[in-house]
């Protein structure tokens, strides 16, 4: 049975059931226990499985990552928690040389199946220090998967599939999101898988590619243009690693246009990569370049609010780039 | 489904017995020894271009890698870094460190990592990452998953004094202090980080004062000397596995050569080098076990044609194997997803 | 061509024993951060300015007192509390433009609004990732040692960042080098919601110095004079060259983390104690009973500071946001990024 709740109650609801399924889910984090949470996403977990299933850590970055790998290499399933993504910078070498490389540096013998929420995003006036969008970083990281969901409903069923996968997962979560969308959720067991994508809006105009906020406000601008007879196709590429181009490529070779949506700085992002693979596979098919929308090149995000709204991919910027595409 | 941890297969209670017997005592003898000849053999082998990469000796400072591990449980966990042979010489086959080292198609690695990362997951040693200091974060991480599982087991990690100055080396022994883990730190203090002196990565000559910033147990003992290493960790095991917490051990201790086979260490002073080698801890030990008439001087022989013998049959091994196809280089990523290679 | 350092000027070392005019001085720096603050957190209430807000109420003695009498070159690394140094060293208006964030904020309202910091100052505008400041303090140390200038740095943080490896890695580095910098680790129990008793197996935080090998100290935070009593030596030490200190202050913040936490997850007991070990009133009996400081004084040194506050948040309030395109300045000294898409 599904009812509405919103996406932060889904990823609260995924950890708690799987918590109570497995006894080796365990969270590790910054004011995850008696707090809850800086955003409340592990809100009384604490009370209800004790201060060793949800551990309150001292502020140790690379040891709350570096812990929940250990712990992954005899049995357990641990799930640490990032507070910002901008923080994820002192678990870096855990992250990369470490959770990344296991399988492969011991020749498959050893695992870590690991999911590390990162929460990210902006829109919510963080200032350079709490709106970071860093999931390219690990995108270049193989070894690692990222997922990042952007309704409720992945929310909770990527958040199980992340936990039950036996490889490293960065679950990226976007505060913006956390209570301003809202969706139906089942409320027994399910699990999104990690790697497909998803057609969220059919079109025949425009393929839209994005995730996390920019698919929400993709999804606005899209059904803004429908209005005005432009005809989105809209992507939720939910998991950036390993990336799904078959259900890309397909729409692209339909459409004959891609706008690529991404809240980070526009140098070197995940759109960066999904525009290469565009070109190099179904050329013949563009009827124009592919284009992307970003956040600015520089220092993620300034605070002053006239400057964030400046910075970001706004509805109306996506709804204008699409009319340029079309008109192309 | 509910899902359960399997549940441990031994007693909780351990009796801490850090007597070694007679027989106990010859055959730390016979693998510190192992060790030695084991890796004075591989320097050779390296010199003579018999495997790729390079080779990171351990010569000097077998007692701190090898006793450590003696008698451990099978589901003991050992976090080693780059030079800690002696660790495998104690919990693995010979067969498995010499394909390590020469990186084919049978080393526990398949060669993916590199020649002196040696781990081994039957005897629960992780293959080491470079990164200095990485395995005590690890080993933290295995102790807190005993600890949560209340299992008596104990998670031992090796550093040198050089990975002590590393931040996550810090935050990890830090964590193992506040929750009382069952953690073993073990530093090796050899004096010298790669080039760089001990004096220039603390403010004191004891690395054990290290504890004291985290409220932890430490303490300061000479690592050439065998049953010192013994009795020093035997106790901090124990205190370890009736959940008394983690201890930290500095071994002073010298390596006889460079930091690796490529490396003449010509910046450290030839009476320097002399003065350690005269505090070889293997010859201390053999002096020990003769002098008590532990060991006899027949015995050592045949503990040496014994060794030599097997590390002979543990070179071919490794010689007789190939590299393996270069497909495999797309496997081990994940478990569930092959990488492509475009373009080979 | 050859390029030297500046030389600096000769300066010399502070001086321990305060003057009386100097501890009326103080008094008046404590009491206008306490009004600073609580007023910025009415502010904050009322919508006034955008972001979050950090309240330091309670532990003014702990920034206040050791960025008192430093000389300008010294360096302060704070933290995301440490609006007591920047009542000490910047102008007033300076610290309410950057809470506002608008065009005449020290950063142009790019960073945050707690994060103070002022270049004349010698402060730098900190990162949030905690203990940040304190490695760029060593630095900043490292420097002066190799240019063998006397000058010193101040590095802050809270008992939560001494659990960070980068605060470690930069404590032990400036022992190894007796560099010239004096940590200070304030201690108010709580790092958010994780007590200290999660970060730290002991109570005292200046044991951290013994793992590195530095002289530390525990002390009363909330005593004003205490506070100077060891900060100033240890200022005078490492001026000397004769290496870092680090200082375990034991304090408290009266409010939450931030001004949106309700700080529900500590005892109010613990709250009360330590409200009434506030560390302005005792200072102001000490000086009151010494005749150091007079009703009348104290009425005119409140009045004051509310007309400069007063200035200070009209100074703020008058000015706009920068125009946009200044986000795009300040990411490189001779490149400018560019702006696609945007209008
Ligand atoms: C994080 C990191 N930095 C640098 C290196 C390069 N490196 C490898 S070994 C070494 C010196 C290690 O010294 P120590 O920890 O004392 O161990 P020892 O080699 O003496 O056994 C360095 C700098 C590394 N492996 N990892
Ligand atoms: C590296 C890093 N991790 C997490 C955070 C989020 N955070 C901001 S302040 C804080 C607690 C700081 O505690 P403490 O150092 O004791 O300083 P206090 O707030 O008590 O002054 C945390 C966890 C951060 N800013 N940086």
């Amino acid at each position: 049975m599904g009812r509405v709740i919103t996406y932060i109650d889904a990823i609260t609801e995924a950890l708690d059931q799987e918590m109570a399924r497995d006894e080796r889910v365990f969270l590790i984090g910054e004011d995850i226990g008696l707090y809850g949470g800086v955003f409340k996403a592990t809100k009384g977990l604490q009370k209800k499985y004790g201060e060793y299933r949800v551990i309150d850590s001292p502020i140790s970055e690379n040891l709350i990552v570096g812990a929940g790998i250990g712990s992954a290499l005899v049995g357990m399933r641990p799930v640490p928690e990032i507070q910002f993504a901008d923080f994820v910078s002192p678990a870096m070498d855990q992250i990369v040389q470490q959770a990344a490389k296991i399988r492969y540096r011991t020749g498959g013998a050893w695992s870590v199946p690991l999911v590390v929420r990162i929460c990210c995003g902006g829109d919510v006036g963080g200032g350079l220090y709490h709106s970071q969008m860093n999931e390219a970083w690990f995108v270049h990281c193989p070894g690692l998967k990222v997922v990042m969901p952007s309704n409720p409903h992945d929310a909770k069923g990527l958040l199980l599939a992340a936990i039950r996968d036996p490889d490293p997962v960065l679950y990226f979560e976007h505060k913006r999101l956390y209570r301003s969308v809202k969706g139906e959720v089942p409320e027994g067991d399910y699990t999104v898988p990690i790697g497909p994508a998803e057609v969220k809006k059919t079109g025949k105009d425009i393929t839209i590619v994005a995730y996390a906020l920019m698919l929400v406000w993709g999804m606005e601008a899209a059904e803004k243009l429908e209005k005005e007879g432009i005809s989105c196709e809209v992507i939720d590429l939910k998991t950036l690693l390993p990336i799904d181009k078959k259900t890309i490529l397909e729409s692209v070779k339909k459409t004959g246009k891609a706008l690529l949506l991404q809240e980070a700085p526009k140098t070197a992002g995940v759109m960066a990569e999904i525009s290469a693979i565009i070109t190099e596979e179904v050329f013949d098919y563009l009827d124009a370049p592919v284009m992307r929308l970003a956040g600015l090149d520089v220092p993620p995000i300034p605070f002053a609010p006239p400057y964030e709204k400046f910075y970001l991919p706004t509805v109306d910027r996506i709804m204008k780039k699409a009319r340029q595409l079309k008109a192309y | 489904m509910k899902v359960a941890y399997e549940k441990p297969k031994v007693e909780k209670t351990i009796k801490s017995d850090l007597e070694l017997t007679n027989e106990e005592k010859k055959e730390l003898y016979a693998l510190v020894l192992k060790s030695r000849m084991f890796d004075e053999r591989f320097r050779k082998l390296f010199r003579a271009g018999r495997f790729a990469g390079t080779y990171f000796s351990g010569v000097g400072q077998e007692a701190t890698a090898v006793v450590p591990c003696y008698k451990l449980l099978p589901q003991d966990f050992v976090g080693p870094s780059h030079r800690e042979l002696g660790c495998s010489i104690a919990r693995m086959p010979l067969r498995q460190i010499a394909a390590q080292i020469y990186a084919r198609s049978h080393s526990p690695d398949k060669g993916k990592s590199h020649p002196c990362s040696y781990g081994y997951k039957p005897s629960n040693i992780i293959t080491p990452a470079f990164t200095i200091g990485a395995q005590a974060v690890l080993a933290t991480g295995v102790a807190l998953a005993f600890k949560i599982r209340k299992e008596p087991y104990v998670a031992l990690s090796f550093v040198g004094e050089g990975a002590t100055a590393h931040g996550p080396w810090y935050e990890a022994v830090n964590f193992s202090a506040v929750h009382k883990l069952p953690n073993v730190f073990v530093v090796q203090n050899n004096l010298w980080g790669e080039s760089v002196h001990a004096r220039l990565v603390a403010a004191f000559e004891d690395f054990s004062h290290r504890a004291e910033g985290v409220g932890m147990f430490g303490v300061s003992i000479d690592g050439n000397d065998v049953l010192k290493v013994w009795e020093t960790v035997a106790s901090a095991i124990a205190r370890a596995r009736h959940g008394e917490g983690p201890t930290l051990i500095e071994m002073k201790t010298y390596r006889w050569y460079g930091h690796s086979e490529i490396d003449p260490a010509d910046y450290r002073q030839p009476e320097e080098v002399e003065f350690w080698k005269k505090k070889d801890p293997i010859a201390r030990y053999e002096k020990y076990l003769l002098d008590n008439r532990l060991l006899s001087p027949e015995e050592k022989k045949r503990i040496e044609a014994k060794l030599e013998a097997e590390i002979e049959e543990a070179v071919e091994y490794a010689e007789g194997g190939e590299y393996a196809p270069a497909e495999w280089a797309l496997e081990d990523v994940y478990a569930d997803f092959k990488v492509e290679a475009p373009d080979r | 061509m050859k390029v030297a350092y500046e030389k600096p000027p000769s300066e010399t070392p502070s001086e321990f024993g305060l003057s009386p005019k100097e501890k009326k001085e103080l008094y008046y720096l404590l009491l206008k951060c306490r009004m600073f603050d609580e007023r910025f957190r009415k502010l904050f209430r009322a919508g006034r300015f955008a972001g979050t807000y950090f309240s330091a109420v309670g532990q003014e003695a702990t920034t206040v007192v050791p960025s008192y009498k430093l000389l300008p070159q010294d360096f302060i690394g704070p933290a995301h509390r440490e609006l007591g140094c920047n009542i000490v060293r910047s102008p007033l208006k300076v610290i309410a433009a950057q809470i506002y964030a608008r065009a005449n904020s020290p950063d142009k309202g790019l960073s945050h609004p707690c994060h103070y910091g002022y270049k004349p100052a010698n402060i730098i505008t900190p990162a949030s990732t905690v203990a940040g400041q304190s490695v760029l303090a060593v630095g900043v140390a490292l420097a002066y040692k190799i240019r063998k200038e006397p000058y010193v740095a101040l590095a802050f943080v809270g008992e939560g960042g001494t659990a960070m490896g980068p605060w470690y890695e930069a404590v032990n580095f400036a022992a190894v080098h007796k560099l010239p910098v004096v940590f200070i680790v304030q201690n108010n129990l709580w790092g958010e919601s994780v007590p200290a008793r999660l970060v730290g197996a002991f109570e005292d935080f200046s044991h951290r110095a013994d793992g590195v090998g530095m002289p530390g100290v525990s002390i009363d935070g909330n005593d004003v004079l205490k506070v100077w009593e060891t900060t100033a030596p240890a200022v005078a030490r490492a001026r000397r060259g004769e290496g870092p200190t680090l200082i375990e202050m034991k304090t408290y913040r009266w409010y939450g983390h931030s001004e949106i936490d309700p700080a529900d997850y500590r005892p109010k007991e613990e709250v009360e104690y330590w409200k009434k070990r506030d560390p302005i009133p005792a200072y102001e009996k000490y000086l009151m009973g010494n005749k150091k400081l007079t009703l009348e004084e104290k009425k005119q040194i409140e009045e004051k500071i509310d007309k400069e506050i007063d200035e200070a948040v009209e100074f703020a309030e008058a000015a706009d946001y920068g125009p946009v395109e200044w986000v795009l300045g300040d990411v490189y000294a001779d490149f400018k990024a560019d702006a696609p898409d945007r209008p």
